[in-house]
């Protein structure tokens, strides 16, 4: 591998020796990207093994697509909507087969074990709320928030204009805000 | 990185942070796990045509489906009899541009890189929708009634059988290209079913001459609308992966 020789190679870097036959960049892109795509998936899903299975799937359209990388494209945002892309193929596909609430709340939210009570019930209401938000919204939180990105670069991911996100994080984080308004007073 | 002045800096952003931070820990073990399966799925995957063709750059898949389409095209249009001269109307041309436009939109559609955001739903279906609208709209410009009085005496209801029959087998190449070459835009087996039956009645105005909008709206414009309704069933009983 070409970029083998450098301390650390950029993701660019690997996806480009990748591209050129080296399955060791794809192993090591996938030891970059895996948690964090897991972590974006579980706390959409709520479901462990949709949310590895859908990880496991991103890499499997990343491999199918990477002939389609240009030297100085940026990876994040490729792997990112690819994820989101197929996060939002399964709630559709959910709402197709008619799960009801109920039926989504009663899944066994991912939390460790070793978490304490209160921590452990005060993140099932978090989670409550974020699954209250539409996708659309809650999509933008993930990306804004959670995985840091910029608006400029959301918009990218979910195919639409910057103004457009900003106006749904805005509301995102004030929905939020007001279903968990009790706990945050008590926060303060 | 996101200004730390765009993010809820009160008791959500503590909230938030804690979520973050709840969350179950990843083990070496699952990954190296996810990472064989997912190893040996793309490996199977680059064994087959399907996993060949869908793994071209987006340019190439367009051009190889381009290229079929005009092939095809062109094989139909020298090596079979076109309707009589007559009968190429100011509609018939229409109607055979009108086709030509609907596979090309819908190659563009099937082809579309996965790494953008994927078409809203609205957009697949619209374009389904036209399609299937284009074949009937053409059912009420047959051929003239002067060809139709030489031509109707061959039993509308078999012809019109006849006609389907072609143009379901004719459209079934276009279908199967269209999958091989779609890397699983959401809707892209009914975009591609909806491409087949306009291909079908592309070959079908071009060289059949038997004349009347019953027998085009029975053997020609059924061809597109057996394809989306029938694939589409299919799809909804048997879900792909």
């Amino acid at each position: 591998m070409a970029a083998s020789s450098k301390v650390s190679p950029s993701d660019e870097e690997l996806m480009d020796a990748y591209v050129d036959g080296d399955d060791a960049a794809f192993r090591l892109l996938f030891e970059r990207y895996a948690p964090i795509l897991l972590r974006l998936t579980r706390r959409h899903l709520r479901d462990d093994e949709i949310a590895q299975e859908i990880v496991q799937h991103t890499f499997f359209r990343l491999h199918g697509a990477r002939n389609d990388f240009r030297r100085g494209s940026k990876l994040r945002p490729w792997v990112m909507t690819i994820a989101m892309n197929l996060v939002r193929e399964h709630w559709r596909r959910q709402k197709r087969r008619k799960v009801t609430d109920l039926e989504v709340d009663t899944q066994a939210a991912p939390q460790a074990d070793f978490m304490p009570i209160e921590l452990r019930q005060r993140s099932a209401l978090l989670h409550g709320a974020l699954e209250r938000l539409p996708n659309s919204q809650r999509e933008v939180v993930e990306l804004h928030w959670f995985q840091e990105r910029p608006y400029a670069e959301v918009a990218e991911i979910v195919g639409t204009s910057e103004g457009a996100v900003r106006v749904r994080a805005h509301r995102a984080y004030t929905t939020l805000k007001q279903l968990l308004v009790s706990e945050i007073r008590g926060d303060e | 990185m996101t200004s730390a002045s765009d993010r809820p800096d009160d008791g959500l952003g503590e909230r938030l942070r804690e979520l973050d931070a709840a969350g179950v820990p990843e083990t070496g073990p699952l990954f190296d796990e996810m990472f064989s399966e997912l190893k040996a799925r793309c490996d199977e995957s680059d064994r087959t045509l399907a996993g060949f063709l869908r793994s071209r750059s987006t340019a190439a898949r367009r051009m190889i489906v381009l290229s079929i389409f005009v092939f095809l095209g062109l094989v139909g249009w020298f090596a079979f009899p076109l309707i009589a001269a007559e009968g190429r109307s100011v509609q018939w041309t229409a109607s055979l541009i009108a086709f030509c436009i609907l596979l090309v939109l819908a190659m563009f559609m099937v082809t579309r890189p996965v790494h953008l955001p994927a078409l809203p739903r609205w957009q697949s279906l619209c374009l389904i929708c036209v399609a299937v609208g284009a074949t009937i709209v053409a059912a009420f410009w047959p051929i003239p009634a002067a060809l139709a009085a030489t031509t109707h005496n061959h039993g509308g209801g078999f012809m019109a059988g006849a006609c389907m029959g072609v143009g379901l087998l004719l459209g079934v190449p276009v279908y199967a290209l269209l999958r091989l070459v779609d890397r699983g835009n959401a809707l892209g087996n009914l975009v591609a079913a909806a491409a087949a039956g306009v291909a079908g009645n592309f070959v079908l105005k071009a060289h059949c001459s038997i004349a009347g909008t019953s027998h085009e709206l029975l053997g020609h414009a059924s061809v597109a609308l057996v394809f989306v309704l029938g694939l589409g069933l299919v799809h909804r009983w048997i879900p792909s992966k």
